[in-house]
């Protein structure tokens, strides 16, 4: 495609191919009858194949190689230098520091570069009529040539002119020399040539190349790919080594965090739900359209005012707390790994309160009013009631809840790299996992930032980590709620 | 009887006299560096608030006496809950309050120096200053965006529709002809719809600029494009919504309707993909966008968003289609509809609140999505709001606060309105217990 139409886009293609397909599966579908139900969910299986499964897939390939910034598959324009000679195979370069093998993982070894031809051709001219210019034999098939030098001895110096037209052997000038030109020895420009070759080795300024150059091209320049390629294990290696720095604590401060807000969401969040839940309490309907306010803000706007709120010597919070002397000193609510831990807490429950609410709610409506008629008629008080007949009916219903908002949290990116940021950074910790960063704003970290080097390969490798907690939290899930468990059996 | 109400009133009188005193006798609020402190602040706090309960819910259970003497108790309870909901109400709406003050304050600057005027919580700055009251923030941050003249006639129009919307409710409410009133609200409502997807799709970077001090256009500066930035996050967040509408009813409907060899594996499959939110394969999409040349477009994010969203969709849109009876469908193929026929003219309508809900659900989740939006989109021009806040808290924070609040504020506005506008479709399926998972 790319060749055919080198203006179009890559995407583009799949535009071409996706009306293709719809041809084909029309005629298809006359064929064999029992196809239709797939045509239904072939878009999505498309979708979720192209933009979800494959990312998965590649994410795992990726967590086994040293994909990053400085390797990312493009050509490295800085690392060109000259050719100085060429033996077979072997070519000897001028800098091999700037070409720097060194920063490679095998040095040089499968390593893909880029060769450069001779950008000037010496050659004889017969004659010279007007602006034509016919040489003694025809310009190397393939090449374009841009301009021409001609020496003029009469005057002692060069007389250069670009190229009209090129027809065998006759040039055609731009305009004519005004003296008669030396014949013997023509300079002709070419455009620069270049030519993929993968290298086998390097040593020195010393470059083998897997295979031979192909005869008359005349390499004088070469540049080489920031190619990444297999590393095994040692991605993971590496987290295991920052273990103590960096996976043990990031870890355990995330499930720790999950844990701890979905244990003080869902506190508050039933208080509030069993509060409202009485149907003779007044105004329950406007209690709850107003306490579901930050549900309704959006939250990616909304923690980054809380920032502002938890400033350490201009912000709201610690006006508030000052005020009433309700503490000693201003809380360095993002500079202080402990307050910042405290913060994040804070803001998920502002935030994530409405969404338990509304789904205890949703959990307590579901229990039949006669049970709490049944308990007032034996004398059950409202605390006996709650305990009997709301407590175990809602324990059951508000499982799947907690586990959804524990898998969410657990991989709740927003608050924390927009609140804190994942800081503030921690004597124990390194550059890319500070005092509060999670799995997910590590590996965010280590790939995406340049204090983690813009290590692609080692955020994949800490993402296919928490890939096998989410599963694990989601597993569970569908035990409990036995989502698939109706569907096998239809 | 006269003697319980006395009682009720000798009651709130006694808690009045002491929360007066409580307050009166506060000794001056003390400077402290930067902090004004009531020294044991929050022990006059902590005796005024349990004043205040004991007050509300004992003048509740005298209430409760005259009237039912028997559910006295339940009376003072029920005034206690009432008492702290309103607490619970205070707090939540506290940052959103203070949030609204920052916005409407004249100064721009988060360290400006306290008022000297006023009581002690405007003093501590804990209550924006009532005389600092201005627009100029929200002046500031529109000042660099140019409306064109037909770009103010649909706003016009969008305007009408909406006022005609509330008329419309209004009379509704008071008992006008509902079915004439239905179709009316249903044209408003597409009006509202169409002439906001034609304001979202014509604005352009174009439009904000400023000009120098030589009387030359130059580029608006990245802290006054606001609308710019709202207009992106509706660009992707709506053309998500229905991306994930549109393919997800299918495959949901299959799913739901047919019995065939591999749906319960492809089913399994689809819960799978559904766990993994597509951020966590964030270094993937990347590597695939930047293969497809589509970084730093809104195509690339776009795709990058339905992916994700389109399991989970269908698997809602599943559960929808399977409790609601086949028989419609099953009698309009017995009159001779084909399976796309019968999907098509009878699923389609009725699940339109279904379809509405998911819509809404993509759309304000994406709208809130940060990670693959800073990831992916590079150039300013193509700024989600989350990515256009990050550039005042990240950059100038300290003296652009009125700016950010002001920006926050409208930003905040789309999601606000279409939220409390669909809140029931939207809170209502958590409440009917309709998704799990």
């Amino acid at each position: 495609m790319r060749t055919l139409f080198p203006t179009i886009p890559v995407y583009s293609g799949l535009v071409v191919g996706a009306l293709a397909l719809m041809l084909i599966l029309r005629l298809i579908a006359r064929r064999f009858e029992w196809i239709m139900p797939w045509y239904y969910i072939l878009p999505a299986i498309v979708f979720l194949l192209t933009f979800t499964f494959f990312p998965v897939i590649l994410t795992v390939v990726l967590a086994f190689t040293d994909y990053a910034g400085i390797r990312n598959g493009q050509l490295n324009i800085g690392s060109e230098t000259r050719v100085l000679e060429v033996d077979g195979n072997r070519l000897t370069i001028e800098k091999p520091r700037t070409f720097d093998c060194a920063d490679l993982r095998n040095g040089c070894r499968n390593v893909r570069a880029v060769l450069y031809a001779s950008g000037t051709l010496e050659v004889a001219a017969e004659t010279l009529e007007g602006t034509v210019l016919t040489l003694a034999a025809p310009p190397p098939a393939g090449r374009r040539i841009e301009s021409v030098e001609l020496f003029l001895p009469d005057l002692g110096f060069g007389f250069g002119s670009t190229v009209l037209k090129v027809n065998g052997k006759e040039v055609t000038l731009d305009k004519a020399p005004p003296f008669p030109p030396q014949l013997e020895a023509v300079t002709l420009f070419l455009d620069r040539q270049a030519l993929n070759r993968t290298m086998a080795g390097d040593e020195g300024n010393l470059i083998t190349l897997k295979t031979p150059l192909p005869p008359g091209f005349e390499a004088v320049a070469i540049a080489r790919y920031n190619d990444f390629g297999w590393i095994g294990l040692r991605n993971f290696r590496t987290i295991i080594t920052q273990a103590s720095s960096a996976l043990l604590p990031v870890f355990s401060w995330n499930l720790s965090f999950a844990l701890l807000t979905i244990i003080i969401n869902t506190a508050f969040g039933v208080l509030i739900a069993v509060l409202l839940n009485n149907p003779a309490l007044r105004f329950r309907a406007l209690y709850r359209t107003l306490l579901i306010i930050p549900w309704a803000l959006p939250n990616i706007i909304t923690i980054q005012v809380w920032r502002g709120f938890l400033n350490q010597n201009f912000g709201a919070i610690n006006r508030l707390l000052m005020l009433f002397d309700l503490t000693p000193n201003p809380i360095d609510w993002l500079g202080n790994p402990w307050a910042a831990k405290g913060a994040v807490l804070l803001v998920n429950l502002w935030l994530g309160l409405p969404f338990m609410m509304v789904a205890t709610l949703g959990a307590l409506s579901a229990i039949p009013r006669e049970l709490y008629e049944a308990a007032r008629i034996d004398g059950a008080n409202a605390w006996q009631s709650f305990r009997g007949v709301t407590a175990p009916l809602l324990r059951t219903a508000l499982i799947p809840i907690i586990l959804t908002g524990f898998a969410f949290n657990f991989n709740n990116f927003n608050i924390i790299f927009l609140l804190t940021d994942g800081g503030p950074p921690v004597d124990w910790g390194t550059a890319t996992a500070r005092g509060t960063d999670i799995l997910i704003s590590w590996a965010y970290n280590e790939a995406f930032r340049s204090q983690g080097g813009l290590a692609y390969g080692l955020g994949s490798a800490i993402s296919i980590m928490i890939f096998v907690i989410t599963l694990a939290v989601s597993l569970m899930n569908f035990r409990v709620t036995g989502a698939l468990r109706e569907e096998s059996n239809t | 009887m006269t003697r319980g109400y006395l009682q009720i009133l000798g009651v709130l009188a006694a808690a009045i006299i002491i929360l007066t005193l409580l307050i009166t006798t506060t000794p001056p609020a003390v400077s402290e560096g930067r902090f004004l402190v009531i020294p044991f602040g929050w022990l006059r706090l902590l005796a005024g608030f349990l004043v205040a309960v004991s007050a509300v819910s004992s003048s509740a259970y005298l209430y409760g006496r005259v009237k039912r003497p028997a559910r006295a108790g339940q009376y003072a309870l029920t005034a206690g809950t009432h008492l702290f909901i309103w607490s619970c109400i205070l707090l939540t709406f506290y940052p959103v309050f203070f949030l609204l003050g920052v916005s409407f304050n004249r100064n721009d600057s988060i360290t400006s120096p306290l008022p000297r005027e006023g009581n002690a919580l405007v003093r501590s700055g804990v209550l924006p200053n009532p005389a600092d009251l201005s627009t100029v923030q929200y002046h500031k941050v529109l000042s660099e965006t140019h409306i064109l003249w037909y770009q103010w006639i649909i706003i016009a129009l969008l305007a009408v529709a909406v006022l005609g919307l509330m008329t419309a409710a209004w009379a509704k409410r008071s008992g006008a002809d509902p079915y004439r009133l239905e179709r009316l609200q249903r044209l408003l409502g597409w009006t509202v719809f169409l002439a906001c997807a034609a304001l979202i799709v014509s604005i352009t970077p174009g439009q904000f600029f400023s000009y120098n001090e030589a009387g030359e256009r130059v580029p608006g500066s990245s802290e006054r494009m606001i609308i710019l930035y709202i207009r992106n996050t509706l660009l992707v967040s709506g053309t998500t919504g229905l991306f994930a509408v549109l393919i997800s009813t299918t495959a949901g409907y299959a799913f739901a309707r047919m019995r065939f060899e591999g749906r319960y594996q492809t089913l399994l499959t689809f819960v799978f993909v559904q766990m993994f939110p597509s951020f966590m394969t964030l270094v993937a999409i990347f590597y695939l966008m930047s293969y497809l040349d589509l970084i730093n477009t809104f195509t690339g994010l776009i795709l990058a968003y339905s992916g994700g969203a389109i399991a989970f969709a269908s698997w809602i849109f599943k559960g929808y289609l399977e409790s609601i009876s086949p028989s419609l469908e099953e009698a309009a193929m017995v009159d001779g509809a084909t399976r796309w026929g019968a999907f098509f003219r009878i699923i389609l309508p009725i699940s339109i609140p279904m379809l509405l809900f998911i819509f809404l659900l993509q759309f304000i989740g994406t709208y809130s999505e940060f990670i693959l939006a800073n990831t992916l989109l590079v150039g300013q021009e193509h700024w989600t709001v989350g990515i256009g806040l990050r550039n005042f808290t990240s950059g100038r924070f300290n003296t652009q606060w009125g700016a950010l609040a002001a920006s926050a504020v409208l930003g905040s506005l789309p999601i606000l309105l279409i939220f409390y506008t669909f809140q029931d479709a939207l809170t209502g399926q958590y409440q009917a217990g309709g998704v799990k998972g």
